[in-house]
């Protein structure tokens, strides 16, 4: 994986708020349709990274998105690149059905003649969404929330997927159908950077991972490596 | 959002002939008319402030700056120039959505009640300019709209009748433009930022921009019916049409009354506290000092209580307890 090639190359970031450093000297690469995964303690910084992926933090360094730099530039522009980003918390628009939110992901496409057979797509993915088509998305259950969302973010045909926290707050039998979800998204050949504190999840649906520890990456490795590292083992596995 | 069922469509129609028929029923030249008339004009504000606050949730408490710009404008170009109340509206409504941009521009990035205080203060500005500067506006004296013969071409008429009906299609025409608004792509665009702004920022939707419009286009509404109201009072000064209570606080209040983002809830809201204001004050203001005015803010706090998103949430509420009781 060189990075002339990356799809995403991150070198020398830093970020933070309001002044206050969140992330120190990040540095991450990923290859086209590479599903990798970071991991790290509540408060490690890896909800800041994805949002600084996205430009909602103001950040010094380079974020290179296939040769497009990304830092420096609004937020609003970044989804057009290729950038799909799941927020945490299921962010969905409660008053709004499934419908207007997943036919919403498709906003910043410009002149999208191909919107119905994009819906399509992501309902024949999430066959549930079909079912409650016409519901407040607010009135869903988390899982299904999570489907919204991740179904509204689908809709930009993204090359890269940034996923927050997704299984945060959910039951673990929903877990383990998010985990299914991952990898049908994952085989449509888009990339998948995954946020997770559930490492035991992140770890087996990524096939690569960084651990974040206070802002800075402290290991990276393959999956297999991470999960028989002794540190990671102990620190987020406990074992 | 459905297509108007046919039953909806012969209720407006009804709604509508009654709305027009009703001067009838009243004296031409007396003071019921009149307070209908404010009724309206005042269910027109609220709708146009109800595209930025009711759409994008970002609620203004200085909407009072547009209005008065563009009852200052108008006068001021009829007085000056003798030019038609009809384009002087309609540099009113450049002028207040300049002013909407200017003021949206360092304050559309702030939410909640920093976003109402910033508006606050702007709105407190302009009164203190409209004071200050005498030569222009009249200072604290006011200003007088010059008396013309009654025509539509110069917007002065002896009778009231068609001042209510002038404020009558100025509340169609307003609620119609929120309406098509809230419909269209702007429309959807205001509703994500206001439901989450990271997750519309995330999808691609420019939400300083977004706001911005829809701010812009709220001003110049409102300065258009600042016109209306100097053609119909002929007299004003800074401290009513660029007041806080007279006009940003009580437009917002009428909106959130009767149902804050919705279309219907602004009428309702303006149909309540404006005859409610005046009837407290023709009640009670000889008895005390300041009575009226305690029993209007007591009746609307009770209003709040009772259901914090207006008439229009209250409504459906009753409407489902009777669903209910019929299927049992």
């Amino acid at each position: 994986m060189t990075t002339a090639t990356a799809l995403l190359a991150i070198r020398n970031l830093d970020a933070g708020y309001d002044g206050v450093a969140v992330l120190h000297d990040i540095a991450l690469s990923m290859d086209a349709g590479e599903f990798v995964c970071v991991i790290g303690a509540n408060t490690a910084g890896k909800s800041t990274l994805l949002r600084t992926i996205s430009g909602l933090v103001a950040a010094k360094g380079s974020i290179s998105f296939q040769g497009e730099e990304l830092v420096g530039r609004p937020s609003h522009r970044i989804p057009g690149l290729g950038i799909a980003h799941v927020p945490e918390g299921r962010h969905v628009f409660p008053e709004m059905s499934v419908d207007e939110n997943v036919t919403l992901g498709a906003y910043s496409v410009r002149g999208a003649s191909d919107l119905a057979q994009r819906r399509e797509r992501v309902l024949e993915m999430f066959p549930r969404l079909r079912e409650r088509l016409t519901q407040a998305a607010g009135t869903l259950s988390g899982g299904e929330q999570q489907m919204v969302a991740i179904g509204r973010a689908l809709m930009l045909s993204p090359r890269l997927l940034l996923l927050d926290e997704p299984s945060h707050g959910l039951a673990p039998k929903v877990v383990d159908e998010l985990h299914d979800t991952f990898l049908t998204v994952s085989r449509t050949g888009t990339a998948i950077l995954l946020v997770e504190q559930n490492t035991t999840l992140a770890l087996s649906v990524a096939s690569r991972g960084y651990v974040l520890e206070s802002g800075r990456i402290v290991l990276a490795g393959t999956s297999a490596e991470l999960s028989d590292n002794d540190a990671v083992r102990s620190a987020y596995l406990g074992l | 959002m459905s297509r108007l069922s046919p039953m909806r469509l012969i209720l407006i129609a009804v709604l509508l002939a009654a709305a027009i028929a009703l001067p009838f029923a009243f004296d031409p030249r007396g003071y019921a008319i009149r307070i209908l008339c404010l009724a309206l004009l005042f269910g027109a504000m609220a709708q146009a402030w109800n595209i930025v606050a009711g759409l994008a949730n970002q609620v203004s408490l200085g909407h009072a700056a547009f209005f008065g710009i563009g009852a200052y404008t108008s006068t001021l170009l009829l007085i000056h120039f003798g030019i038609s109340p009809w384009l002087g509206m309609i540099a009113g409504a450049v002028l207040g959505g300049l002013a909407a941009l200017l003021i949206s521009l360092p304050t559309m990035r702030l939410r909640g009640h920093y976003f109402a205080l910033a508006t606050l203060a702007f709105g407190e500005v302009m009164r203190v300019i409209a004071n200050s500067w005498g030569g222009l506006t009249g200072g604290p004296v006011g200003i007088s709209v010059p008396f013309a013969p009654s025509s539509l071409a110069m917007l002065q008429f002896k009778e009231t009748r068609p001042y209510y009906w002038l404020m009558l299609a100025a509340l169609i025409a307003v609620t119609a433009i929120f309406v098509a608004i809230r419909k269209s792509r702007l429309g959807y665009r205001l509703r994500a930022i206001k439901e989450n702004v990271d997750a519309a920022e995330v999808i691609g939707i420019d939400t300083t921009r977004t706001k911005i419009i829809a701010a812009v286009l709220s001003g110049g509404l409102t300065a258009c019916l600042g016109t209306l109201y100097a053609q119909f009072q002929y007299f004003f000064d800074p401290d009513t049409v660029f007041g806080v209570g007279s006009i940003s606080v009580r437009v917002a209040m009428i909106a959130i009354v009767g149902g804050i983002g919705t279309a219907i809830g602004p009428i309702l809201g303006a149909f309540f506290v404006i005859p409610l204001e005046e009837f407290a004050n023709q009640i009670f203001s000889a008895q005390a000092a300041g009575l009226s005015q305690l029993v209007f803010g007591v009746l609307l706090v009770v209003v709040i209580l009772v259901e914090p998103r207006g008439f229009v949430a209250m409504g459906q509420r009753l409407a489902r307890r009777f669903r209910r009781e019929d299927r049992s």
